[in-house]
């Protein structure tokens, strides 16, 4: 395996040691390199005069910790990330574990364990983590009698099973003879303080209990990327990028409308690579706003409209809203069934006009920002980004509503020709390292938005691998997006292979799936070459689909059972073959 | 004759190059990035039955969109005398709703157009319709299109008669060629086969398009004054015992340019019942030698009779014929329409002709056509018949059935009256799918008439039958040069205004008014109508009229179409 030399030649060693220095840390692991790095640090720190008053800790009596994580959006590995942060502070040893790569049987020999578990969609665990926690859950489960855990759980209040992960993993644990540091933590979309403040409790705590001092300890950054940068936008501290184009791509006949939409980075500190996301903190429609401000009878009230627009969630209802908006104006709490396709307005209207300013604030959620993933690289576009966005819209309860940031980028905010953004990184998306490497990207709808920044990016850097581009949509003549651009690359020979199914162009539906078996021979042998698989687009259906179709093509194609097929597809997972980003 | 050494056309290259017409079709098929055919197969898919078209209202917005023009294609039936059982009525409908864009378009031939077909339809329709006995073959390109005859059930035997005789010379004028089976049906090569020849339409298959008709007089809904070759069935004691051979009409011209002209057809004789088919494969092989295949506007065979002589061309087609043509018998017609409604044979059967308003069959809300016709279909019972007026028969019901077909036609607004004009009016497709279009036809003429119609009630003339024909450009595909009306699209909302063809469609019309609009029309027609409900003689034809009332100069020939006009038109 090759590996690209870390230290440069101007590194001011003699070119022997250079070598030297580059065998050892070119082979490192990250925690290996991570150590070392502290270890460096300390050691400089313990040599600087100025750092006298913060002496480098002994390197020993850390104690261990392992932080264990299931993402499917990058919030859960984001938060573990954090707490390794701040353990490190505390004394720990943390290491941050990915459930896809870890199994109940290692986390079992763990002796403290923090687990960060998000719940997708309607209660499913993220699809890299579904084997860790099926083994969990299964009869045969490890015994956890020398693991003291503790488990933060993040989810969606939108969603009638909230948390439903999380709080399943922590009574399992249980179950299996844990002993919890402390109370599980259930957080919704607006976790970040609630979940920082619980992470910190809860490591102090483990620390006293462990026996840890609180010695100071080198802090060592573990981040990536732009999270290393001080300065760069924030999800609270935002960029204000300015949209330099925005372009309808569905045709005026499209069931749907789809919109590209080019803001410029120039300033902002923000380096994307292509897989990454663009967090953009929308504002609500305006109409909305003020629908509000007269259900809950504070028509008028200028600060609390902009607070409306700009800060809560006013489009999503969850059952403690319900409950709260029940008990605080005396009328009955509707059943779980009236809030599905409902939204704080409809629940506002059955006692118009009760609750006091504050009372409403209370009652919203903060306004949740929106990822997009980026359809473009750096290295093709320069400082812009490019973002392929769905507009929302659909009819529940006889209301229109609109998605809130699809609808604000689409129609609204390129008024005043801005959007806030930041970056949220997805290492768990990237490109094969090896520029020859095949890749098959398979993302229907505005699923396509990463592989066209992939596409771009493997054309600058003239990466040899073939590509391969399964879409879907509705209707070709409406619905293909960037088409054109798909003739060039094929033209150009970049996109090597191409596989399209509209659903609505003929009797029988045809989706993705139906490309990739009718493709299955060829989807094999790129497969047994090597290719990384990626699927790009919406969770809830065509992930899964997709998922099934790959299983039966192994089976079918590979002469084997169900199960053969699916330790296949794991192997491929794990060997980083098979990534998803799905929304 | 300098045709020789002038270079051909670039479509005789591509068909000389096509291996038998199948080019690189299969691989066009298969380059999913695009709706649209490499260029050369353009040409050619017409040989299959098809034209690629693009939404030219769509145009403007796709380019910003990142998409390329929204490409579908138009697919045109080969169904000789177009008729078809109701089963086969049904999988035309199923074909419709699943295929193309829930429509089905009747055209001047008899036959059925579906149209926004997609490109990964078009294998699937295909099969669709091989399954119920039909194909596209040779429906458009330079061959013999759908062979077209009198649609009128009610003439009995007669009907029968003509109607074989134009699948047979359908048949015996096919493209030889495996192609079309080959690539839609997934047909084999059979090694060993004999080698690939057309011994009728030569290699290069003919110089351009040519259209063959069959009437039975007083009819002329087959419109055979505007055909290449036109048969016309000569009855004695209620049997046809043979045919006047007509050659040489033609519709197509181009806009500027005079040497482009429509024309008429000569009567060049007369043959035997028996003798028809060698007579139209004798016409057809004239025609591939001599037409002109160096200019395309001028490789029609009206072209190719006024270059050599109408006398010469008869001696040309007399030496490939055992019996030679006879002189032409006595005949008369009356009308180029449709007569519309129920029909009662004595044996109890009964025919309705069923109004479609520009062939276009849809479900209205008011005329819920194209669900009746299903309903009807469903009963099972007679055939459908579609009309070179884009109307269709619904033929043969038996009497059992009658009140059934009465009540579904009531049921679904199909059995309702129509004005004079509207029911004698053409329409072609026009906007936004032919690219030949340069104003809107068939979307707007049923407003038109709506306007004229009111004027002509003014004058008592509602019911009065009068041809009125629209066409989006000159090439005249709803035939407007021989009808008493007829409207020519120059650019968007402006049109070229012709009168006085024939009723029966005998004689050619004369630019009347040049680049009016629709007001421009009414205003222009208005005072006609006037003076014709007036002045008219008794059985007196508008067409006719406005020649004896000196609004116009009577077209004697395709030659003097373009002359004669009034000062204010002359270039």
């Amino acid at each position: 395996m090759k590996t690209a030399p870390l230290l440069p030649k101007t590194a001011p060693f003699a070119e022997d040691q250079i070598a030297a220095l580059n065998t050892v840390i070119s082979a490192a692991s990250v925690e290996q390199r991570a150590w070392l790095s502290g270890f460096l640090a300390g050691v400089q720190a313990a040599n600087d005069p100025r750092a006298a008053a913060t002496p480098a800790a002994p390197p020993a009596k850390r104690i261990p910790l392992t932080i264990l994580f299931g993402t499917e959006s990058g919030n859960s590995e984001g938060l573990a990330n954090a707490a390794r942060k701040v353990a490190s502070k505390l004394g720990f040893a943390p290491k941050v574990q990915d459930m896809a790569d870890f199994t109940p049987a290692q986390a079992a020999a763990v002796e403290n364990l923090l687990i960060v578990a998000a719940t997708w969609g309607e209660g499913d665990p993220p699809q890299r983590a579904q084997d860790f926690y099926e083994a969990l859950l299964a009869d045969n489960a490890p015994r956890f009698e020398k693991t003291r855990y503790a488990v933060l759980a993040l989810g969606d209040r939108a969603y009638a099973q909230f948390c439903e992960i999380g709080k399943r993993i922590d009574e399992r644990l249980a179950e299996l003879g844990g002993a919890r540091i402390t109370d599980r933590i259930e957080c919704d979309v607006d976790y970040d303080s609630a979940a920082n403040g619980w992470i910190d409790q809860t490591l102090q705590r483990l620390s006293k209990e462990a026996g840890a001092t609180d010695t100071s300890v080198i802090h060592v950054d573990f981040a990536r990327g732009s999270e290393s940068d001080a300065n760069a936008p924030t999800r609270a501290h935002p960029f204000h990028a300015e949209i330099t184009e925005h372009v309808r791509l569905s045709g005026s006949r499209s069931t749907s409308e789809t919109y590209h939409i080019a803001v410029s980075l120039e300033g902002s500190g923000i380096a994307y690579e292509p897989g990454d996301a663009l967090g953009v903190v929308p504002h609500n429609d305006p109409d909305l706003a003020e629908a509000v401000l007269a259900a809950s009878g504070h028509a008028g009230d200028a600060a609390l409209r902009t607070a409306l627009i700009e800060r809560f969630d006013i489009t999503t209802l969850t059952a403690k809203q319900a409950e709260d908006f029940g008990r605080q104006t005396g009328t009955d709490v509707p059943p779980a069934d009236w809030l599905h396709g409902r939204q704080v307005l409809d629940l506002l209207e059955r006692a118009p006009g009760k609750l006091s300013t504050e009372q409403l604030t209370t009652l919203l959620r903060p306004l949740p920002p929106r990822y997009y993933s980026i359809a473009s690289s750096r290295k093709a576009v320069g400082d812009e980004a490019h973002l392929l966005v769905a507009a929302v819209r659909y009819e529940t309860h006889g209301r229109q509503r609109a998605g809130v940031a699809s609808v604000d980028m689409t129609e609204r905010s390129h008024l005043d020709g801005r959007l806030k953004v930041f970056l949220r990184t997805n290492q768990h998306f990237r490109l094969p390292a090896d520029p020859d490497r095949p890749v098959i990207m398979i993302g229907p709808g505005t699923g396509i938005a990463p592989f066209r920044g992939f596409l771009q990016e493997r054309e600058a850097i003239g990466a040899n691998g073939r590509n391969w581009l399964v879409f879907g949509h509705r209707n070709y003549l409406h619905d293909f997006l960037y088409q054109l651009e798909v003739q060039d690359w094929i033209k150009s020979g970049l996109l090597t292979r191409l596989d399209v199914a509209f659903s609505r162009d003929q009797p029988e539906k045809r989706y993705v799936q139906h490309a990739l078996w009718d493709a299955r021979k060829d989807l094999y042998a790129w497969i047994k070459d090597g290719a990384g698989i990626y699927v790009c687009g919406d969770a809830n259906h065509m992930a899964k689909d997709v998922h099934n179709a790959l299983l039966h093509i192994l089976a079918d194609q590979g002469k084997q059972d169900e199960a053969a097929a699916k330790a296949e597809l794991d192997a491929i997972r794990r060997d980083g073959r098979y990534l998803r980003d799905v929304y | 004759m300098d045709i020789e050494q002038r270079p051909l056309s670039a479509n005789e290259r591509i068909k000389e190059s096509s291996r038998f017409l199948r080019g690189t079709i299969a691989e066009s098929l298969s380059r999913i990035e695009t709706g649209s055919l490499a260029d050369d197969d353009t040409q050619l898919t017409k040989f299959h039955g098809f034209y690629q078209q693009d939404d030219r209202d769509l145009r403007a917005e796709r380019g910003r969109q990142r998409l390329e023009k929204a490409f579908s294609y138009m697919v045109r039936m080969r169904v000789p005398a177009g008729i078809v059982s109701p089963q086969q009525w049904l999988a035309i409908e199923k074909i419709a709703l699943e295929r193309a864009n829930r429509t089905i378009r009747l055209t001047t031939r008899e036959t059925v157009q579906f149209h926004g077909v997609l490109k990964s339809n078009l294998t699937p329709l295909m099969q669709g319709l091989a399954a119920i006995n039909l194909d596209t073959i040779a429906a458009c390109g330079d061959v013999n299109r759908n062979v077209i005859a009198t649609a009128d059930p009610s003439r009995g035997g007669l009907h029968e008669v003509v109607a074989t005789l134009a699948r047979d010379i359908s048949e015996h004028l096919l493209p030889r060629t495996r192609a079309w089976h080959e690539i839609w049906l997934g047909e084999q090569r059979v090694a060993g086969a004999p080698v690939e020849d057309e011994p009728i339409l030569g290699r290069t298959y003919l110089p351009r398009k040519f259209k063959i008709g069959i009437a039975i007089p007083p009819q002329n809904d087959t419109d055979l004054f505007a055909q290449d070759l036109g048969f016309i069935a000569i009855v004695e004691r209620g049997k046809i015992v043979g045919y006047n051979v007509t050659a040489g009409g033609g519709m197509g011209m181009t806009h500027g340019e005079p040497e482009t002209y429509p024309r008429n057809a000569d009567v060049i004789g007369y043959c035997t019942r028996d003798d028809a088919i060698a007579v139209a494969e004798a016409v057809v092989t004239v025609q591939r030698d001599y037409g002109d295949r160096s200019n395309r506007k001028h490789a029609r065979l009206k072209y190719t009779i006024d270059t050599l002589g109408l006398e010469i061309f008869i001696s040309l087609v007399n030496d490939r014929l055992k019996t030679k043509l006879a002189p032409a018998r006595p005949f008369k017609f009356e009308t180029t329409g449709d007569r519309l409604g129920w029909f009662n044979e004595k044996d109890g059967r009964s025919h309705f002709t069923l109004y479609i308003e520009n062939g276009r069959i849809f479900d209205r809300a008011q005329r819920r056509m194209m669900t009746g016709l299903h309903r009807i279909a469903e009963l099972n019972v007679g055939r459908f018949i579609m009309t070179a007026n884009q109307n269709i028969i619904i033929a043969d019901i038996p009497a059992a059935s009658r009140q059934a077909v009465a009540d579904l036609l009531a049921e679904h607004g199909l059995d309702d009256a129509q004005g004079g004009l509207r029911r004698n009016a053409i329409a072609c497709v026009g906007l936004p799918t032919c690219g030949l279009s340069l104003a809107e036809s068939e979307r707007y003429l049923p407003d038109l008439i709506t306007r004229l119609e009111a004027e002509a009630d003014r004058y008592g003339l509602g019911q009065t039958d009068i041809t009125i024909r629209m066409t989006g450009c000159p090439n005249g595909c709803a035939r407007p040069y021989v009808s008493e009306i007829g409207l020519v699209g120059r650019t968007p909302g402006v049109y070229n205004l012709y009168i006085g063809g024939a009723h029966e469609g005998a004689r050619l019309s004369k630019l009347y008014r040049r680049d009016v609009d629709g007001d421009g029309i009414v205003a222009a027609l208005s005072p006609l109508f006037a003076a014709y409900a007036e002045q008219r003689k008794r059985n007196e034809r508008f067409g006719d009229f406005v020649i004896r009332a000196g609004f116009i100069a009577e077209t004697k020939t395709g030659l003097d179409f373009h002359e004669n006009l009034s000062p204010d038109l002359r270039t």
